[in-house]
């Protein structure tokens, strides 16, 4: 399926523009973003907002911005590695030290809680996604976006987030962290349309792609704002390829 | 239990992460949930929680009273002070 972009957003600490990320992607070694910059998100009644962490703020900041107008019948595809970890992880120390774990955390501690925030904030009561999948969280997020369009859906909303992890997980993710979120309004491309499209293939090995600069869900960013022909990335026994057309 | 109605106010600010808002913005004797400060239900959990920390204060949450304990922050001063055990 070839799919276009309608709509697109990203917001990192530092890099909080289109034509921001615009200079950043076309750089030919992107730097990594850093800093602790969280959106206003002014969107969202301050009731609603204070539910949120950072990790919330990013995802829900580039959701509204390719959503200025309420669409109930496009689905959104949340996608995050690691979800809300800052929340989790602040839960448990309490739970250790405390011995008993804040309700409302409890309650927001689920991977689908941010996408949960939105359809409320939104008042959207159709279909939405909150996925996960390494370090082809974007490809998995792209690929069920394709699923939705296959199925009749109008658009899709696709976002993907992450936030760095707490020190005392870093050694669990090699990958570089940063907190980012970007998000895409996709639709299937007209003949005339730009567009891009997604494949996977399976290899016989773990394919060693080396350690990318930045977190691999900001290289699919980088793809997606940028000329470049293709991106290829590997994970675990899969070959994604990212194509332009 | 007027004097505890300031300490009850700052404690639901602080627990409810209620941006922007001042102990002085808060009617003791305006509903807590719903139409009037927009509490709902997490919160009133929360806030269970909290109370029972701070003052050791059990609440039984089945019983028809607790809603009326809940209704503004003058009833839950009221409850409080006479029922704290620290």
């Amino acid at each position: 399926m070839k799919l276009h972009i309608s709509h697109i957003a990203a917001y990192a600490p530092g890099l909080e523009s289109l034509p921001d990320w615009q200079r950043w992607a076309a750089q030919s070694s992107p730097p990594l973003p850093v800093g602790d910059a969280v959106p206003a998100l002014g969107e969202m009644p301050a009731l609603q907002r204070r539910r949120l962490d950072r990790a919330g703020r990013l995802a829900l900041h580039v959701a509204w911005q390719c959503q200025p107008q309420p669409e109930p019948a496009v689905p959104q595809v949340f996608a995050s590695r690691h979800g809300d970890v800052g929340r989790t992880y602040r839960m448990l120390e309490q739970l250790a030290s405390e011995g008993s774990v804040s309700p409302t955390q409890f309650g927001l501690s689920t991977h689908n809680a941010i996408a949960a925030q939105y359809s409320i904030a939104r008042a959207f009561t159709g279909n939405y996604a909150a996925i996960a999948a390494g370090t082809a969280t974007a490809e998995a997020a792209v690929t069920e976006a394709q699923g939705l369009l296959a199925d009749g859906a109008p658009a899709v909303l696709v976002v993907v987030y992450d936030e760095p992890l707490p020190e005392d997980y870093a050694g669990f993710d090699p990958q570089p962290q940063a907190a980012y979120a970007w998000a895409v309004r996709l639709v299937q491309a007209g003949p005339d349309d730009a567009g891009f499209s997604l494949s996977a293939e399976a290899i016989d090995a773990n394919g060693a792609a080396g350690d990318p600069p930045v977190p691999q869900g900001l290289l699919a960013l980088r793809f997606l704002l940028s000329n470049a022909a293709e991106l290829v990335n590997h994970s675990g026994q899969t070959r994604w390829r990212w194509r332009r057309h | 239990m007027l004097a505890l109605e300031p300490e009850i106010k700052a404690l639901i600010i602080e627990t409810m992460a209620l941006e922007d808002i001042q102990p002085d913005d808060i009617d003791a004797t305006a509903p807590l949930f719903n139409e009037g400060l927009g509490l709902d239900s997490i919160d009133a959990l929360e806030l269970g929680v909290a109370l029972q920390k701070r003052y050791g204060v059990v609440f039984n949450a089945d019983s028809e009273e607790v809603r009326e304990h809940f209704a503004s922050v003058r009833a839950l001063s009221a409850f409080i002070a006479e029922n704290r055990k620290q």
